[in-house]
């Protein structure tokens, strides 16, 4: 092999420059500035992430009005449905002014009254919502770099380093040029973001590369099973339509969001998605949104941040990809669309993975920490975590990161690297085979229908699992032309692992429970599934067990519990 | 979105070469010339019409013209395919 190949060390390795990886990278120099702190991003750091493209919702919780544990109850028994982390709900509820004042310190612009106040608008008993703007991960990037924190854009980790046990590294590669580093780092910060497999339109960057770093080096995964977020959109654009649910009539004109809500819910819910599939197979969709004289219920990406008259930055985005749509939107015909947004990473309240000195956060972590229980990660019928919980969780891995990287410099292990060397560039070095969006397209079909996805069967799991397994075949076989093509075999390896793990996860939970939904299992089972399905990699063999969830320690149980 | 048809649309001649639509492009669609100091739009197959790059552009040198039928949802009911 001929790619050159430069070492590089750091106390501290932020590996993804959204907006996780940036408050990561800013909290643990603030911690200690002495620390080398370096983010390594795959395309460009600010740019990237997925808060640099969405809604710029945040969820903000009016602590005069109510404790963070009335929240923690309230979220629960609408969200969370037993499986959340109550302890760690309440540290996020209790630190969301601390987050605020945080953002706009880093140059995050949330708009203020005059009265200096944050400017809140009320969106239900126990939620509120202020907004941010677009830019905000590019003003965290300016003040991670004024902080001394060095960042490399277009740079891909491949490989996590370990050495007995802890983490000692990755090894990474160029997408421009193909470079190969060696990164040495006591610390290493998983800011990787969720799995998308990269179906949806919704501007998601998570590819699942990192959560599958995490995995082949031995760290386990927890609640893989709640990868199956969707979202009804227009059937033309393509464009999400949220609140929808609450509107949606049948051919008939039956309002048929009263089969299954009774009353407002927080946000989409899988029942939603279970309506429209069985509306359909009894033939009478198509499924559209009837607004009646009810308030148009959409708008996450209605607010901007900054508060001023000057048009702010997400406004421009926001209005070209509006006015494109309206040109195609001739009605309000709506599907679900797959997004995924697999985030299991098990971690800690530090956010601490189950490899020493190895730190998950944001989207790559969500559902592994366990903070929102059985749903989906971000914005999983809590719009405005997203952002905020990258926010939470890269404030607090911080100090435990900093003091990590105190300790006595890490061992790079090179025959380690020689297999991540080989291991990376195999598929340029391949003569020929299949591409990897051969790859991804199965992959795909595996994960796209709703009927295998959402809502659950054992045979139509069944069915998605015999997919991936072809694909895992296939996947051996990818060519690669280009470190562009490089790169996206690399993702289509994540994407079957993602995959894998998300349906024979889903297979052994039998029951239904909060965003989690079989058809042949319809009720919560309390007495056998008050657990979290843990997914790990034991010598090349994926392996499932299961944990306890420890609901006795916490304020509020189930009944007759 | 994977093989998709979107067009993007590019003024060579009001481009001042400030880079910001190759740092805004979140999927590596956009490469960059050194020599000419100019964008490339290498890997058009893989835009995911997110705007971001014409929203970013100073001299309003891009368009992007989505094809929404190119985007593919994988749903089983061959309407939304
Ligand atoms: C359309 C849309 C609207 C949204 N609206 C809202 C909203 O209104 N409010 C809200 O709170 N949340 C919203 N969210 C969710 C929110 O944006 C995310 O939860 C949050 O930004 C996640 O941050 P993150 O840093 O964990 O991950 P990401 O933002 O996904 O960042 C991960 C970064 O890691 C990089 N990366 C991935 N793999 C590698 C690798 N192997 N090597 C190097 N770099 C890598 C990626 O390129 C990316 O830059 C929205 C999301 C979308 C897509
Ligand atoms: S529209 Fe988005 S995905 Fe397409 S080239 Fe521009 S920045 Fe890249
Ligand atoms: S953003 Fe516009 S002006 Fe700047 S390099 Fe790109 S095309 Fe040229």
């Amino acid at each position: 092999m001929k790619y050159e190949i430069k070492e590089l060390q750091t106390d501290v390795l932020v590996v993804g420059g959204g907006v996780g990886g940036l408050t990561a990278a800013i909290s643990v120099k603030e911690c200690d500035p002495d620390l080398s702190v370096t983010i390594i991003e795959k395309q460009t750091t600010g740019y990237a992430g997925k808060a640099n493209k969405g809604g710029g919702v945040l969820q903000y919780f009016d602590l005069s009005r109510m404790t963070p544990e009335e929240f923690a109850e309230y979220h629960v028994h609408a969200i969370g449905c037993f499986l959340g982390d109550q302890d760690l709900m309440i540290k996020y509820v209790s630190m969301n002014n601390h987050m605020f004042d945080k953002m706009v310190e880093w140059g995050g612009k949330l708009p203020k009254n005059e009265d200096g106040s944050y400017r809140v608008m009320p969106t239900g008993p126990m939620t509120a919502m202020i907004t941010v703007d677009l830019d905000v991960t590019l003003q965290f990037r300016r003040t991670a770099e004024k902080l001394g924190v060095k960042i490399f854009d277009k740079v891909t980790m491949s490989d996590l380093l370990t050495d007995k046990g802890a983490v000692s590294g990755a090894t990474a590669y160029s997408i421009l040029d193909g470079t190969f580093y060696v990164i040495s780092a006591k610390t290493v910060i998983l800011a990787t973001g969720s799995q998308n497999y990269r179906i949806g339109s919704m501007w998601g960057s998570g590819r699942g590369d990192g959560i599958a770093a995490a995995y082949r080096s031995g760290a386990q995964m927890r609640n893989a099973e709640f990868g199956n977020f969707a979202q009804l959109v227009k059937i033309r654009s393509h464009n999400e339509v949220v609140f929808g649910e609450n509107f949606m009539h049948n051919r008939l004109n039956e309002n048929v969001t009263q089969n299954f809500r009774k009353e407002r819910e927080p946000d989409i819910s899988s029942t939603a998605i279970r309506e429209w599939y069985v509306q359909m197979c009894e033939g009478n969709g198509p499924i559209h949104l009837d607004y009646g004289s009810q308030a148009w219920g959409g708008g996450e990406r209605g607010g901007h941040g900054g508060g001023n008259a000057k048009p702010s930055y997400g406004e421009k985005f926001r209005m070209l990809n509006m006015k494109a749509a309206m040109n195609i939107d001739t009605d309000l015909e709506v599907c679900p669309l797959f997004l995924g947004e697999q985030s299991p990473v098990k971690v800690g309240h530090d956010m601490q993975t189950s490899i020493s000195g190895l730190f998950a956060i944001g989207d790559a972590s969500y559902c592994g920490s366990t903070a929102p229980g059985a749903v989906p990660a971000p914005p999983g019928r809590n719009r405005g975590s997203g952002i905020l919980n990258a926010v939470f969780s890269g404030i607090m891995c911080a100090e435990g990161a900093a003091k990590n990287a105190k300790t006595a410099a890490p061992r790079v292990d090179k025959s380690q690297v020689e297999v991540s060397l080989q291991r990376t560039y195999a598929p340029l070095e391949r003569k020929d085979g299949c591409t990897a969006k051969d790859v991804i397209r199965i992959i795909q079909s595996a994960v796209g229908p709703m009927e295998q996805s959402v809502y659950m069967r054992a045979d139509r799991i069944a069915k998605a699992l015999d997919l991936v397994l072809q694909a895992k075949e296939l996947a051996k076989t990818m060519k690669a032309v280009d470190f562009h093509d490089l790169l996206a075999c690399h993702e289509a390896e994540a994407m079957v692992l993602s995959a894998e793990m998300q349906f024979r996860a889903a297979e052994m939970r039998k029951e239904s429970r909060g965003w989690f939904l079989r058809e042949d299992y319809p009720e919560m089972d309390n007495d056998n599934w008050l657990k979290w399905i843990i997914v790990k990699n034991e010598n090349g063999q994926m392996t499932f067990s299961t944990e306890d969830v420890p609901y006795e320690k916490w304020a509020v149980k189930p009944q007759g519990k | 979105m994977i093989d998709t048809k979107h067009t993007i649309l590019y003024d060579s001649e009001k481009c001042i070469g400030c880079k910001l639509c190759y740092k805004a492009c979140f999927v590596d669609v956009i490469r960059w010339d050194e020599t000419k100091k100019q964008p490339v739009f290498r890997y058009v197959e893989d835009c995911e019409h997110c705007f971001s790059c014409q929203a970013v552009c100073p001299k309003d040198c891009i368009t992007v013209i989505p094809d929404y039928s190119s985007e593919r949802l994988h749903q089983t009911f061959d309407c939304y395919r």
